[in-house]
């Protein structure tokens, strides 16, 4: 059955190698045609109704989109084309594999490099890639020989040279345009993807407009390299603004700067992420680059309403010098300005969005250029060309881009598929997830399979443990958001008899089911964070465990992992001990629940009392802190009440902070920190923190220019000394002060996970606990970087092996960014969330509120408001008319109508009236007017 | 080594004497030699050798290396010889060390003109391993493996060297910023990405189209003449060699001259006696480089058929 | 990686994962030794030469009314990809020898029924590595035996397996092997049903023993 065949390959790994596989040829692989007599039929997939597709490498490469749709079946798929697939894309061939496995579909994957009479070696002289299209027609042809001529055998290849040698060879062939063409269903024509050339001439065709390059001319790769290695040109990824897509950095290490990059000309068609080649513009053109965002910024900014970011976290917005301040203080100038001269490597990848509002063009049934807005700023407008246009355009549809020529000013893309109606909340869920690169797809079976069995209860084995202390007698409780189901902490508080507290934080025990390197670990590491919209929420974990096995649910035995201090009455940590444990938890309380508790003088049982032990311990934790110079920022984050069964919004409100929220809070943090020494002492090189840096003095000028406006003054000076200013900012109002706590918060940067071994200990600090070590430990459910510290720390305990990932400071560096970014996505995306909810919410309900001014503009302001936690604009004069009457002062802080003595200041209270409007047909927003 | 009695070493001696050897050999006559080449496919090059019941392997690797200071223009070559544990158990542990670098220290010599004599490179053209001058070059790994040993074992090992049919392994491309000129390298069809990372080093990129066989026809053969009693006897078995007084081993080209040079043996040998075995193995090259051409002819013939 | 495509179920080298490589065996290839045998696995190329039964040379390792059996093991410099040089006094070299050889007294010891031979040498040489090198050692020695005429209980026959994108594989190639997975080497007495060496690397979780398993059955044929 075997057969052997020794064939040479060559690999460079830095050093010339030379490498030898068997490769084994088989006589038992079908064919998988239901028409075949000769080979077994119980891998059949393809039917002999219609004509067998095989298709070429590029086909699949380039044309992945069409192959997904239904309308394209009973195909062949080649190995030789899957191997080139795979080392090519790897995005794409993963989406070919679930093609092949999709039990929908009939994509039969034929190994013809492992089948007797279908291998093909190479010739002298022959290149690896006509080997491989020999290969191809090698095998079409032994199926056409194979099956008789009563089935169609057709090849799909665009590429020219081999359909030529194909035909010669008596195999038919076709390029996949003529081929969807003879399916007489235009709207498939929409998934082709076209070669550049012939997009741009249909769109010559259909707008007779002046050529002209648009961008420059990329520098050839050869000229880049060495560029490059002359310190010519930077290399870097780019990566443009959030808050401004005409402007974008380059991190550059061969001049340890970020490259700032203004305008879409200078960024010459580079994208979010590509990896560029930066060429730095001469000095004299560092400053007053602001210039060039008036010259470009045709497309220009449009100002929507928005969530306000709600934490420290959370990004600021055209506040702080790093995202460039484009109003009216002047730019630095001492930042490198340059411009791309070329693309190393392209990031693209498929966008969510809709269609420009367009007027129809005259004849509906042809082909029709329209231009797609991405959801995401970063995108610029990608040109399709659609076959039906009327029913795309008010749809939220997904582009992909397939090429940006200079002489065109926009990308060319080609439409992949429909997610729904524009403003429908579900397509705009949807749209949000996709948005933000956030994993919804259901866990593979490999995950599932790492899952113990259910149902799942302590075994023996677990108790005999000597690791694990069994603290069941102790009275556990948890204290959650109403609802709350995958419970990842929960407390206990005992009084001994020395007049000390034993207060212990027992977090769910998630590495005991997650072992490092499964599917499952991995998954996990890929999502990095559960992900909570108004709605729903979107695992890390699956649901056996984040609602089962580890939630520390009431009246169940658990494992944990605990941390429990001995704490004087005076809440001094005296000693601390960290154990893996089993516990069983009295009681699952909502925070409302345990404030009423507390509240309630007439109840005094176990668990209240120890809540208000916990209570009194934690004002005085939290009071330390504060005298430490924490800051107490403020957030300004709503709740939803959301009707049962339509899901619609019924009702919008602030979140309401209590002080059991504070408590549970205090203890949280206790334990992280009190985690974090540990692991740094036993791993000072490869623990996983989490820092909070110190903000700039530019960083929180607007606020202080904001707070002198108001009279108040803010000293920035530490962040002890800003926390106290913070303190004593009270206005004439009860909100004001929190107002002020808001800005502040947007003025920071967000806090972001690292590995101790690649910054100097000074750096580790966390400036808004006001605490010199931090981590994350108390949320492993939704959370990695919490399972990546559960492990650090039973390593440290030595109840287990550190698993090989933390000792690659490399690895471990990408997991961590890896957390940044799923962690700041899924903080996008809950906002985007509430947004969308926002809106939804207005829709029927036109409101007239209070609001606060937060900044002002040249032609209207910004204005805040409380009480539904948005943000959003308000225009005093028509769009276009840049200035009207309106003169703003010199700092920015007030406007005054000329001849008049109305005016603005900055955190003033108006009123105004909220309203959903439609300037343009589908295209709904949150419209904000002054009464 | 080999226990011999008194009548048995009387009965060889005479022999010798007479033309007529234990195993009916003719004095200067050499067992019958078989050849396989590419039996380590991992190696750029390979060949068993089988002499009798002597079996050796000789395998050739190819890699990337920088050329020595003060031999800017030439390439390196190292000689490896192991005696393997099979061949008999005084080899076992560090038992086979002694003759491994005896063996190794011979062929150096025979082939390179000596261990430091690099210069001379009587054997392989070590400019020709050069890619870039001063930058990169090949360097050539060449182990031998015994793994059967009834003497002889030096010209077993020089033949199965010759006869590794050696690949080199590729095409080069050239990039700026460094264009190197390759027509002083005397490989044909090679041409060499050498891509330029940091200041100082080199990148070589190379591409899997094309091999290129390195042409061993240059490459000497040894022929090693062991005195016994008053004669000399070529491809002596390990019961004659216990028996020798000297051994001169010479290695000889296609062209017929003389590259290297060793003696061995405890006895001394007079100049004209040296003279006269310098010549006769000279003319047994001729006939040894003949059968091995054939023998290279009928392997390839037979590896042709058989892929 | 995909050790194992998911698509087709087929190993990088076109095996299924219960099949084994071609296997290759020649006894007599040394004049020299008292018995010989080359075995090749695939790629995996390894001689055994036997020297004896003979007097045993250092009689204090000399064991009343047993066979000494030693063996050394040593592997051929241009034996892997990346040629490493390796002398043979190297101190690794020589410990693994040393745990290979009691390995295979473990293997044979079980298997000697002749109680007159006094010493029997066993030199394994690997000529190429290419995964599954210790099985393959313990094959060619074994036929190397047979060659001597050493009179057995029984042949001694070795495979390996390993555990990779959860699917067991049978006898690992060198790529399969160096991923990193759980892997498992089994000697067994074929006839007489029992294992005379099972070594195991890697953690290995319960379900692992599947393997064995089918590693047992294969041997079998």
């Amino acid at each position: 059955m075997l057969q052997s065949k020794s064939f040479v390959k060559k690999t460079k790994q830095g050093r010339v190698v030379k490498v030898v596989r068997e490769h084994y040829l088989r006589d038992d692989i079908h064919c998988g045609a239901e028409i075949c007599k000769v080979c077994q039929s119980s891998s059949v997939r393809l039917s002999s109704s219609a004509s067998i597709l095989i298709i070429d490498t590029n086909v699949v490469l380039h044309q992945i989109d069409l192959l997904e749709n239904p309308a394209i079946n009973n195909v062949i798929v080649l190995s030789v084309v899957l191997d080139e697939v795979r080392n090519r894309n790897m995005s794409v061939y993963n989406r070919m594999k679930a093609l092949c496995t999709d039990a929908m579909k009939n994509f039969y994957v034929f190994s013809n490099e492992h089948h007797r009479d279908t291998y093909v070696k190479e010739m002298v002289g022959e290149s690896p890639n006509d080997r491989n299209d020999r290969a191809i027609r090698f095998a079409a042809r032994w199926y056409q020989s194979h099956l008789g001529e009563g089935t169609q055998i057709l090849l799909i290849t665009n590429d020219r040279e081999n359909k030529r040698k194909a035909v010669e060879e008596g195999i038919s062939a076709e390029t996949i345009e003529s081929y969807v063409r003879s399916l007489q269903q235009p709207n498939l024509l929409d998934l082709v993807v076209i070669p550049t050339s012939a997009v741009k001439e249909e769109i010559d065709d259909l707008r007779p407009l002046k050529r002209k390059a648009f961008y420059l001319e990329h520098k050839p790769m050869s000229e880049i390299t060495s560029g490059l290695l002359h310190r010519i040109y930077h290399q870097g990824k780019l990566r443009v603004n959030r808050y401004n897509p005409f402007e974008a950095y380059v991190g550059s290490e061969s001049i340890g700067d970020e490259i700032v990059i203004y305008g879409r000309v200078n960024m010459n068609r580079a994208f979010d992420e590509d990896v560029v080649a930066v060429e730095l513009l001469p000095k004299d053109q560092w400053s007053g680059v602001k210039s060039f965002i008036a010259v470009d910024d045709d497309e220009d900014e449009e100002d929507d309403i928005h969530m306000v970011p709600s934490s420290a976290d959370a990004p600021p917005r055209n506040t702080n010098v790093a995202n460039g301040h484009s109003g009216s203080t002047p730019i630095i100038s001492d930042r490198p300005v340059g411009r791309v001269i070329g693309i190393i490597k392209r990031n693209w990848d498929s966008y969510c969005g809709s269609l420009e509002p367009m007027p129809f063009p005259a004849g509906n049934g042809g082909a029709a250029s329209a231009l797609f807005v991405s959801k995401d700023r970063r995108i610029p407008k990608i040109r399709i060309l659609t076959h039906q246009l009327g029913n795309l355009i008010d749809k939220r549809i997904i582009v992909t881009v397939d090429s940006w020529d200079c002489s065109s000013k926009y990308p060319s893309g080609h439409y992949v598929r429909t997610i729904g109606e524009i403003g429908d909340r579900d397509t705009e869920s949807e749209v949000i997830l996709i948005d933000n690169d956030i994993n919804t797809r259901p866990f593979s079976v490999q995950v599932l399979a790492c899952l113990p069995p259910l149902p799942w209860s302590l075994s023996v084995e677990d108790m005999a443990n000597p690791h694990r202390e069994d603290l069941r007698h102790l009275r556990v409780f948890s204290v959650d958001p109403p609802g709350c189901r995958d419970i990842d902490d929960a407390l206990h508080c005992t009084t001994s008899a020395n007049g000390n507290f034993e207060v212990g934080v027992h977090i769910a025990d998630v590495t005991n089911f997650v072992y490092p390197g499964t599917p499952l670990d991995e998954e996990a590491a890929q999502r990095g964070t559960s992900v909570y919209l108004v709605e729903k929420r979107i695992d890390m974990l699956p649901k056996p465990l984040t609602e089962d096995i580890c939630s520390l649910r009431a009246d169940v035995e658990r494992l944990a992992f605990s941390v429990i201090w001995e704490m004087t009455p005076n809440a001094e940590i005296i000693s601390t001990k960290y154990t893996k444990s089993i516990i069983k938890s009295c009681a699952a309380l909502s925070y409302i629940e345990a404030q009423a508790r507390m509240d309630d003088s007439r109840m005094v049982d176990p668990v209240t009392t120890d809540l208000r032990n916990l209570n009194s311990l934690a004002k005085i934790m939290r009071q330390r802190r504060v005298d430490r110079g924490a800051l107490t920022l403020a957030s300004a984050e709503v709740k939803f009440q959301i009707d049962t069964e339509t899901h619609d919004p019924l009702d919008i409100g602030m979140y309401q902070i209590r002080e059991a929220n504070q408590m549970i809070e205090e203890f949280m943090l206790a334990a992280n920190v009190s985690v974090a020494e540990k692991i740094l002492k036993h791993f000072p090189l490869c623990s996983l923190l989490r820092r909070h840096p110190t903000p700039t003095k530019e960083m929180l000028e607007p606020l202080v220019h904001t707070a002198a406006s108001v009279g108040l003054d803010l000293d920035i000076s530490t962040s002890k000394a800003l926390a106290d200013s913070l303190d004593h900012a009270v206005g004439d109002d009860p909100y004001f002060n929190k107002l002020i706590r808001i800005l502040a918060t947007r003025c920071m940067t967000q806090a972001v996970y690292f590995c101790s071994g690649d910054l100097a200990p000074a750096e580790f600090h966390h400036y808004g606990l006001a605490s010199p070590l931090y981590t994350h430990f108390t949320s492993p459910i939704r959370r990695y970087a919490d399972v990546m510290v559960h492990r650090l720390l039973a390593a440290a305990l030595e109840i287990a092996k550190l698993p090989p990932v933390f000792l690659d400071g490399q690895r471990l560096t990408q997991l961590a960014d890896n957390l940044n970014h799923r962690h700041r996505n899924a903080q996008m995306a809950g906002r985007a969330s509430v947004e969308l909810h926002t809106l939804i919410y207005f829709r029927k309900r036109p409101t007239d509120t209070e609001a606060r001014i937060v900044k002002i503009k040249a032609n209207g302001f910004i204005v805040f408001v409380p009480k539904f936690g948005i943000e959003g604009p308000v225009h005093l004069t028509a769009k276009g008319d840049k200035q009207g009457d309106w003169s703003v002062d010199a700092k920015g802080q007030t406007m005054t109508k000329a001849g008049t003595n109305t005016s603005y200041r900055t955190l003033q209270t108006v009123r105004i009236h909220l309203e959903v409007v439609e300037p343009q047909p589908h295209r709904p927003k949150l419209e904000l007017t002054l009464i | 080594m080999v226990g011999l009695s008194a009548g048995e070493k009387q009965f060889m001696h005479g022999g010798i004497a007479q033309d007529l050897r234990s195993d009916g050999r003719q004095r200067l006559q050499f067992r019958p030699i078989s050849i396989q080449t590419g039996v380590i496919p991992q190696a750029n090059g390979s060949a068993r050798v089988t002499l009798g019941a002597t079996v050796v392997i000789a395998s050739i690797k190819a890699e990337l290396g920088k050329p020595a200071p003060l031999r800017p223009d030439k390439g390196k070559v190292v000689i490896f010889i192991d005696c393997s544990p099979t061949a008999g158990t005084m080899f076992e542990g560090r038992g086979g060390e002694e003759l491994s670098s005896e063996l190794s220290v011979g062929l150096q010599r025979c082939l390179l003109g000596g261990k430091s004599g690099a210069e001379a490179g009587a054997g392989i053209d070590l400019s020709s391993l050069v890619l870039a001058e001063g930058k990169i070059c090949w360097d050539l790994y060449i182990d031998g493996l015994v793994i059967s040993s009834d003497g002889n074992l030096l010209d077993a090992l020089a033949a199965a060297i010759k006869v590794c049919r050696f690949i080199f392994l590729v095409r080069f491309e050239i990039s700026s910023p460094w264009q190197v000129a390759l027509s002083n390298t005397g490989i044909p069809k090679v041409s060499v990405i050498v891509e330029a990372s940091a200041e100082d080093q080199l990148e070589v990129n190379v591409s899997d189209e094309e091999f290129l066989q390195f042409d061993t026809s240059g490459v000497p053969v040894i022929v090693t003449l062991t005195k016994v009693g008053r004669h000399y006897i070529a491809d002596a078995t390990s019961e004659e060699e216990s028996q020798m007084s000297s051994a001169v081993s010479v290695s000889v080209n296609r062209h017929g001259r003389v590259c290297g040079l060793t003696k061995r043996g405890g006895a001394g040998l007079d100049p004209s006696v040296m003279l006269d075995m310098i010549s006769v193995a000279k003319h047994a090259s001729e006939n040894l480089i003949a059968v091995l051409d054939s023998e290279i002819a009928a392997a390839e013939a037979a590896e042709d058929d058989g892929s | 990686m995909e050790y194992v495509s998911s698509l087709t179920g087929f190993r990088f080298d076109g095996r299924r994962p219960n099949e084994m490589r071609q296997i290759r065996g020649e006894i007599g290839v040394l004049a020299k030794a008292d018995g010989s045998a080359l075995f090749e696995m695939g790629n995996t190329k390894v001689i055994a030469a036997v020297f004896g039964p003979r007097e045993v040379q250092n009689k204090s390792q000399q064991i009343d009314n047993q066979a000494l059996v030693r063996c050394e093991y040593s592997m051929a410099n241009f034996s892997t990809g990346d040629r490493a040089r390796k002398p043979k006094g190297d101190r690794n070299i020589i410990s693994y020898s040393a745990d290979h050889g009691s390995k295979y007294i473990n293997t044979f010891d079980a298997s000697f029924s002749g109680k007159n031979l006094k010493q029997i040498d066993i030199f394994l040489q690997v000529l190429q590595a290419d995964g599954g090198t210790r099985s393959a050692c313990i094959n060619a020695a074994t036929l190397a035996l047979a060659d001597a005429g050493i009179p057995m209980r029984d042949i001694v026959t070795s495979c390996s397996a390993g555990y990779l994108c959860s699917t067991p594989l049978l006898d690992l190639n060198y790529v399969e092997d160096s991923a990193g997975g759980p892997d498992v080497t089994v000697g067994l007495l074929v006839k007489m049903d029992k294992m005379t060496l099972l070594q195991v690397i890697a953690l290995m979780p319960t379900f692992f023993f599947f393997c064995c398993c089918i590693c047992f059955v294969l041997l079998f044929v």
